[in-house]
């Protein structure tokens, strides 16, 4: 992944570690770097909560050629257009991450609660989460 | 137009390994669609990590995966390693490697003897469970339990490895057992019938679906972790690639992995019996806080490549801790494997991918 190349076509972005940190446009940057790097695998998308920022995703993708990892990292609110058209696997993942951080994908017609049942309250890898639900009081 | 029929595959269905159910969909005996439905085991792993220590959560990572648990033993080791930048002595490694590939030898076994009780065969499940009891055996004789061992720590293990005796005599009886389990699956006419030519896996399809481990080399795709692995280094072994893409080639390939598994093995085994000191570089883990920033690292697991990524602030806890699981990506590919198929060929496939849901549920 040459740096400056990508730096001279996308503006808003900047490279923390190994971590490429951008604003906006993420299908537009993966599209990118797909057409021009033989990236060809959406290993995992990490979800993390960054408080009143949003919560960040990082893309973790590889390379299997050139065995490389590449991170692309972007902070959102509350909802984002899915990679589901790039990487079939990503279905898993963001499933995933809308159960537990509660973020929209736009595109993604098979988003669901995955984990917690349907019609549990709140989204609980959130820094805000509170076990609020009724079927959790038997316990006390 | 023919009447469309909802089956529910599970979760108690015994060939779905841990609580599986599959959502299907059928025309007669084809099935339409295939929606699988996880959960069941959710134990909220990465949740629990947020309101521990380090040392507190170290027990826990070995159920991620009950039957390869020094692997996420070793991968949440590796990454605090990383994040205080400790390089693990040569003899750490040699004990640690010896042990994941025998626990990736015993955990071959166990789906071997499952996959074929899965197409309908009984008596290889009672042969594939005879040989993971010796090893089994071994790792309760060294560590005191028979699944969750909790042997790793970080910067190095528990205790110096002893009982090398049983290791050599895993490896010399191992070898002739395979030839058997040959002489009976390999080239059976129904095992063949039932697994040759069944849910043909494409390279590209499983790139894109991020299918990585066995299942992935299986295809034709030269990608083992173990390769770039310092863990790794100094052993010399090479990636079991395979381009059958059907369920009888993925069988093939973890016969030939577990062969690869006892070569780096022995290779291990020839190192410890030298003798040596152990130097190990143990941190005190109590009030154990990493240094601000992200960690990564990654693994060749028995179903896949598993990642762990810690991101902490300079606390005694993780502010974030995510697991990558192989078989979760594997549940999500059944969706596509399955379509098309007969029902009768969906227990077949599925189980050739070895989820184990656990691992997946987190």
């Amino acid at each position: 992944m040459n740096w400056n190349e990508f730096e001279k076509i996308f503006d808003d972005c900047e490279l923390v570690g190994s971590k490429i940190v951008i604003k906006s446009n993420l299908s537009g940057v993966i599209d990118f770097v797909l057409k021009e790097y033989p990236y060809d695998m959406l290993k995992e998308i990490i979800a993390s909560d960054k408080g009143d920022e949003g919560v960040e995703l990082t893309y973790h993708l590889y390379s299997v050629d050139d065995e490389e990892d590449l991170f692309i990292s972007i902070t959102v609110k509350d909802e984002i257009e899915s990679v589901t058209n790039f990487f079939k696997s990503a279905e898993a993942d963001e499933c995933e991450i809308y159960d537990l951080f509660g973020i929209k994908f736009i595109g993604n017609e098979n988003l669901k609660r995955l984990y917690m049942p349907e019609g549990w309250q709140g989204h609980p890898l959130k820094k805000d989460y509170k076990e609020t639900d009724q079927r959790l009081e038997w316990n006390d | 137009m023919t009447n469309c029929l909802s089956l529910n595959l599970g979760p108690q269905h015994p060939s779905t390994h841990g609580v599986l159910r599959l959502l299907l969909k059928l025309d007669g005996e084809k099935i339409l669609s295939c929606e699988p439905d996880i959960g069941y085991l959710h134990r909220g792993m990465e949740k629990m990590a947020e309101k521990m220590s380090y040392i507190q959560y170290l027990p826990l990572v070995d159920r991620i995966d009950y039957l390869a648990g020094f692997f996420y033993s070793e991968l949440f080791c590796r990454t605090v390693e990383n994040a205080l930048e400790i390089e693990l002595p040569d003899k750490v490694r040699a004990i640690r490697v010896m042990l994941l590939e025998l626990n990736r030898i015993s955990s071959h076994l166990l789906w071997i003897g499952a996959f074929l009780m899965d197409l309908g065969a009984v008596s290889p499940f009672f042969y594939a469970f005879r040989e993971r009891e010796m090893i089994l055996r071994y790792f309760e004789k060294l560590t005191g339990q028979r699944m969750m061992y909790n042997y790793f720590v970080f910067g190095g293990v528990r205790k110096d490895i002893e009982f090398l005796e049983d290791v050599e005599e895993i490896l010399s009886i191992l070898p002739e057992k395979l030839d058997d389990y040959e002489k009976i699956i390999t080239d059976n006419p129904i095992f063949i019938m039932r697994t040759k030519g069944k849910g043909i896996l494409e390279a590209k399809t499983a790139l894109n679906y991020a299918i990585t481990g066995v299942n992935l080399r299986a295809s034709g795709v030269d990608y083992d972790y173990r390769h770039n692995d310092p863990l790794y280094k100094g052993f010399d072994f090479r990636a079991v690639v395979m381009d059958g893409k059907d369920s009888w080639t993925r069988y093939k390939a973890r016969i030939l992995e577990i062969k690869e598994s006892m070569n780096i093995v022995h290779q291990a085994l020839v190192y410890l019996k030298e003798g040596g000191k152990l130097e190990q570089k143990l941190i005190n883990p109590l009030n154990l806080k990493l240094p601000e920033g992200d960690y990564f690292q990654e693994i060749d697991a028995p179903r896949g490549t598993a990642c762990c990524y810690i991101k902490s602030t300079g606390e005694d806890k993780p502010y974030r801790l995510k697991w990558r699981t192989g078989s979760y990506y594997s549940v999500n590919l059944l969706k596509k494997l399955l379509k098309g198929e007969y029902l009768n060929d969906a227990i077949a496939i599925a189980g050739s991918l070895d989820i184990i849901l656990p691992e997946a549920d987190k």
